[in-house]
């Protein structure tokens, strides 16, 4: 089984926005993620269930650990839609707090406004 | 176009003729400024009218002349001037509830305006109502560095508050209750949230019922659950070996390599 | 109730509400089962590609239509112009001797 991470990337780009090689990498990982997750569910039950013969649960253990890295879900990172970066992403708006602070100021996030109490 | 006909219901002014009047007259090219419908206003700005021999004014006269005639001889409908007052309400008889309707909105007009319009509506589709109830605010705030990690000491708070209403129906037709939550959806307003909970109630014999609707579904089910669960003879419990080497795993290996 | 009486009550039970009857609590790793999938979400977090002008004029241009694309036109604009001033992009090396000696007229 080659170990290409290319097999995940489709012929062509389906992102729109802001595109970055690295976004498109960990976006590549989440459809694989996305694609194989039931295999690895399976494999899990198998691996976890102590009614099974050990052998089976072994062989389980194998085919998991020798599954693509881009199946695994933690290597997904949450990065900013608007500018890729992977620091300080804001899970409700999807979003860099510096990005977040721009389109704040501008009026972009709707209901969001300059606090003070 | 809206912002007009919010204000004045929640203003609730007891004024029926006043504003229509002069809603027309803002629309005549002489007097445009005429904003809000005041009744003293609209005595100011009609008398230079009367008194400036300018054929357009005069025929700007004659318009609201006969705007003012037909105001105080004829009476809007009734629903148009329900719609000045409060809404009006049907009494619930049991009070048993049947449907939650929360709004949500980041503004206070918009959710109070289509609360408003929502219980108007229910008022028409024979729906006792309770509410709009104002449930506690939702507050989210973020604290964001101006800029760098260097001047973390500079920073910038932002908030959203989200301001919820709760309509609630009691003891509704169901089928009307429908009929409301579609409305709603059809009329839904700019930047207002709608969240429904539905209950439904059942006679008593509720299991009579379903035992003798299961075969049906049982019928129209059989082709989806017909690949679904273990095999009868349980043949692939006992082999997983096959299922790791030879199964759909091994076809989806291949495929992908 | 005895114990036995016990355990067949819980035995229906889990039988009638299609629940895993396991008294000796092994570990059958059910908890797999039950997680739901959160591949679609995870997938779902970048904006998917929607249509942009290239795509319009991609589908209108073999039907004989014109568009016209100002933001294209501008840059093409912009080119011809830096070309005149003879600030262009300086042009492709194709072979390892021309890259040669672009580097020894340095």
């Amino acid at each position: 089984m080659s170990k290409m991470a290319s097999m995940f990337r489709p012929k062509k780009l389906d992102l729109s926005g802001f595109v970055n090689t690295r976004l498109i990498r960990d976006h590549n990982k989440r459809n694989a993620v996305e694609q194989t997750e039931p295999e690895r569910q399976a494999l899990r039950y198998l691996i976890r269930n102590t009614s099974l013969p050990q052998r089976v649960r072994a062989q389980a253990q194998l085919q998991l650990s020798q599954m693509h890295a881009y199946t695994r879900p933690t290597q997904i990172k949450n990065r900013c839609v608007a500018s890729g970066t992977a620091r300080a992403v804001f899970r409700d708006f999807r979003i860099n707090r510096f990005q977040f602070r721009m389109q704040a100021l501008a009026g972009e996030l709707p209901g969001v406004k300059k606090a003070s109490w | 176009m809206f912002s007009n006909p919010t204000r004045s219901l929640l203003g609730a002014g007891r004024r029926l003729r006043v504003p229509l009047s002069a809603r027309w007259q803002s629309t005549t090219p002489v007097q445009p400024s005429a904003p809000s419908p005041s009744p003293a206003q609209e005595t100011k700005t009609t008398s230079p009218a009367e008194s400036v021999p300018i054929p357009e004014a005069n025929a700007a006269k004659s318009t609201s002349e006969r705007m003012g005639a037909l105001d105080n001889n004829a009476r809007l409908p009734r629903s148009v001037q329900a719609v000045y007052l409060r809404p009006l309400r049907r009494k619930a008889e049991h009070g048993l509830p049947v449907c939650d309707l929360q709004l949500r909105s980041y503004s206070v007009e918009n959710v109070e305006f289509f609360a408003d319009f929502a219980i108007r509506a229910a008022y028409y589709l024979n729906l006792p109502v309770s509410g709009p109830v104002p449930l506690p605010r939702i507050v989210e705030r973020w604290t964001v560095p101006r800029s760098n990690f260097v001047h973390k000491k500079s920073q910038e708070n932002f908030e959203r508050i989200t301001l919820r209403r709760l309509i609630q129906i009691k003891d509704g037709n169901p089928q009307s209750v429908q009929a409301w939550l579609a409305f709603l959806r059809k009329h839904a307003f700019y930047g207002v949230g709608m969240k429904a909970n539905v209950w439904e109630h059942e006679s008593l014999d509720v299991g009579k019922a379903m035992d003798q609707s299961a075969t049906e579904i049982q019928k129209t089910l059989e082709p989806h659950l017909a690949q679904f669960g273990q095999r009868e003879d349980n043949s692939a419990g006992n082999n997983m070996f096959d299922v790791l080497d030879s199964d759909r795993f091994a076809e989806r290996k291949s495929a992908r390599a | 109730m005895s114990q036995p009486r016990i355990l067949e009550l819980v035995k229906t039970q889990c039988r009638i509400f299609s629940l895993n009857f396991n008294p000796q609590r092994l570990r059958l790793g059910n908890k797999i089962l039950r997680q739901r999938l959160r591949g679609p979400a995870l997938a779902a977090w970048y904006p998917k590609k929607d249509v942009s002008f290239r795509d319009l004029q991609n589908t209108y241009k073999p039907l004989g239509l014109t568009t016209f694309d100002e933001a294209e036109d501008d840059r093409e604009e912009a080119i011809q112009i830096a070309k005149l001033r003879g600030k262009g992009r300086p042009k492709k090396k194709r072979t390892a001797a021309e890259s040669k000696s672009a580097k020894k007229k340095k």
